[in-house]
């Protein structure tokens, strides 16, 4: 299948914004598709709400687009209710680590085999721009007009907290690398968790400053750096794939 | 084989019987029961211990969306954090059954003693408007056989059921001969994920194409759900009548609370629903016409008695029994008093 099998086109134009970074991670996703030659009938993206969550419905295949939170228990109940499908789930910051956290935490220690990618733009972006669990320290939102007061949550400790864990973090600048962790990452056997640097520019990057979605997908490019051996984390600005293939239960 | 089992257990069993094949439920008092029974290895199931209510709820829409008949159990407390999941299956339209052991709430409460406050919650707890089917064993016997009735009406009707349950019941020891309980099982009836181009969402939808801004979809949509769940729910009219023509008072009592007031059929006409919702207008308006006094005896303050009233448009008496206590000298006496 080409790419292009993997999109419903006629459900574009899609509901993202001119500048909206989700878009090259929806394609990316689906270049990685055409690679792995996944079978639609073998195929299932799940997602929960939010910008990253209409995703679902754009892909060509069943889809499920769950409520707020819980694309994560939804998609480990299709996975383990028929595992031969490839389930896929494909979301934002706000919805996997902020309402969905306790079920991030718990899939993961279940390693479940899901890839999850979380589409992490540092804020709420559908609901307007309120500070999300990964906001940096200090920026101004709609609900941290001053400023955030608290530090991002550490996504890679969680992820990696577990004896089997799989944790990448690529970004929207480098979508080769993005593709490569993808295809990693859906074929890793158990819970595999991509977390990909993304922006709003409309309900964020405005506020802050940025001109355009390109300002800020080159603040991306500026701020990151590639690690091709991480040894046991990657720092902060690093992307690259933290994995133990532990023991199994 | 005649056994002595709780309710808990013949609801447990009464799933496998149905062909339930996935469960995922969370540790809660008084229904823990039905999760150690379907822990077992041997049921050949999916079974997963979730890491919360809200969890279990979702990893059992997915795992009927993937094909297999699915139920998760729970009490009061669970049961409200399961209403974003049910109002979720509602709108995608996924057969599933959720059984609410009810406990003395709200909040905590009491937590091991028996309660029928959830009734309302039961067909109005998720937002938005929805007729969910809602049934209520009052033994072990049916709280297996209506079990297995609860799978066939979510297939018939592809939405969630409730089965309620109490904490009276559910701890309740029979003699039943399962044996000799024969309901036919329903098939599947929605077609397992990998069919290639459905989109299942929680907005409205047509055709699987969100229509989040279009009153007449959603009005379509409503009369659309409106008419399925009654026309499934009319395969499924579940009640007792005990009519005493010597009577001119008819009590209405459901789940544990008939158990108790049954041995006053003597004096007055019982009837007992166990399709709860979408109530059974035509059978309870017969029973009723023929009463001067309608009473409802119940575990709540008066929950059903108001749904009654509303139907029958006239003075619909309660005897709330509350607390989790319940005796039949007592609502012998709240009845003399009324």
């Amino acid at each position: 299948m080409s790419y292009k099998d993997y999109i419903k086109w006629d459900r574009m134009p899609s509901t993202w914004c001119p500048g909206c970074a989700i878009g090259t991670i929806f394609k990316s996703l689906a270049f990685t598709l055409e690679k792995m030659n996944v079978p639609r009938e073998e195929l299932v993206v799940v997602s929960g709400i939010g910008c990253s969550g209409r995703a679902a419905g754009y892909f060509d295949c069943d889809s499920v687009h769950t409520t707020h939170g819980r694309a994560i228990p939804v998609a480990e109940g299709i996975k383990r209710a028929n595992p031969a499908l490839t389930v896929i789930v494909f979301s934002g910051d706000g919805d996997l680590v902020g309402i969905g956290g306790n079920h991030f935490l718990h899939a993961s220690r279940r390693d479940v085999n899901l890839a999850v990618i979380c589409i992490n733009n540092g804020i709420y972006g559908m609901t307007g721009g309120q500070m999300a669990p990964t906001t940096p320290l200090g920026e101004k939102t709609l609900t941290s007009p001053h400023g955030t007061l608290f530090f991002p949550l550490n996504i890679q400790a969680v992820a990696t907290a577990n004896p089997r864990h799989f944790y990448g973090r690529c970004s929207t600048y480098q979508i080769n690398h993005l593709q490569k962790v993808l295809k990693e990452a859906i074929e890793w056997p158990g819970f595999a968790f991509v977390d990909v640097m993304a922006f709003c520019i409309e309900n964020f990057g405005r506020r802050l400053g940025f001109k355009n979605g390109h300002e800020m997908l080159f603040k991306i490019k500026a701020d990151f750096k590639m690690n091709p051996a991480p040894a046991g984390r990657l720092a902060d600005n690093e992307l690259g794939v933290v994995k133990h293939d532990g023991p199994d239960r | 084989m005649k056994r002595l089992i709780l309710g808990n257990e013949a609801v447990a069993l009464g799933a496998l019987e149905a062909g339930m094949s996935f469960f995922a439920a969370y540790p809660i008092t008084p229904a823990s029961e039905i999760m150690h029974v379907l822990a077992e290895k041997e049921n050949g199931i999916v079974f997963i211990h979730a890491e919360d209510e809200i969890a279990s709820i979702h990893l059992v829409i997915g795992g009927s969306l993937a094909g297999r008949k699915a139920m998760t159990s729970t009490a009061g407390p669970g049961m409200s954090l399961k209403q974003e999941g049910i109002g979720l299956a509602q709108m995608m339209e996924v057969p599933l059954v959720v059984v609410n052991v009810m406990r003395v709430g709200p909040s905590t409460g009491m937590p091991t003693l028996p309660s029928q406050g959830d009734v309302l919650q039961a067909a109005h707890g998720s937002h938005g408007d929805y007729h969910p089917i809602v049934f209520y064993p009052s033994s072990v016997e049916e709280c297996y056989r209506y079990t297995i009735e609860a799978f066939n009406a979510a297939e018939e009707s592809r939405s969630p059921v409730v089965l309620l349950s109490d904490g009276f019941l559910s701890h309740l020891a029979e003699t039943v001969d399962l044996d000799k309980t024969r309901v036919e099982v329903k098939p599947r009836t929605l077609a397992p994920l990998g069919q290639g181009r459905r989109h299942f969402t929680g907005l409205l939808a047509k055709d699987g194409i969100p229509r989040t801004k279009d009153p007449a979809t959603y009005r379509e949509w409503s009369a659309r759900i409106k008419k399925k769940m009654s026309d499934a729910a009319a395969n499924y009219r579940f009640h007792e009548y005990h009519k005493n023509d010597a009577s001119d008072t008819l009590i209405i009592a459901y789940g544990i609370t008939y158990r108790v007031v049954l041995p006053l059929r003597k004096q007055y006409s019982i009837f007992k629903p166990i399709r709860m919702f979408p109530l059974l207008e035509d059978e309870i308006r017969a029973a009723a016409a023929a009463h001067k006094k309608i009473i409802v005896v119940e575990m709540n303050d008066a929950q059903y008695a108001g749904k009654i009233q509303g139907l029958l448009k006239r003075d619909v008496l309660s005897l709330p029994i509350l607390g989790g206590e319940i005796n039949l000298r007592e609502i012998r006496e709240g009845l003399h008093e009324l």
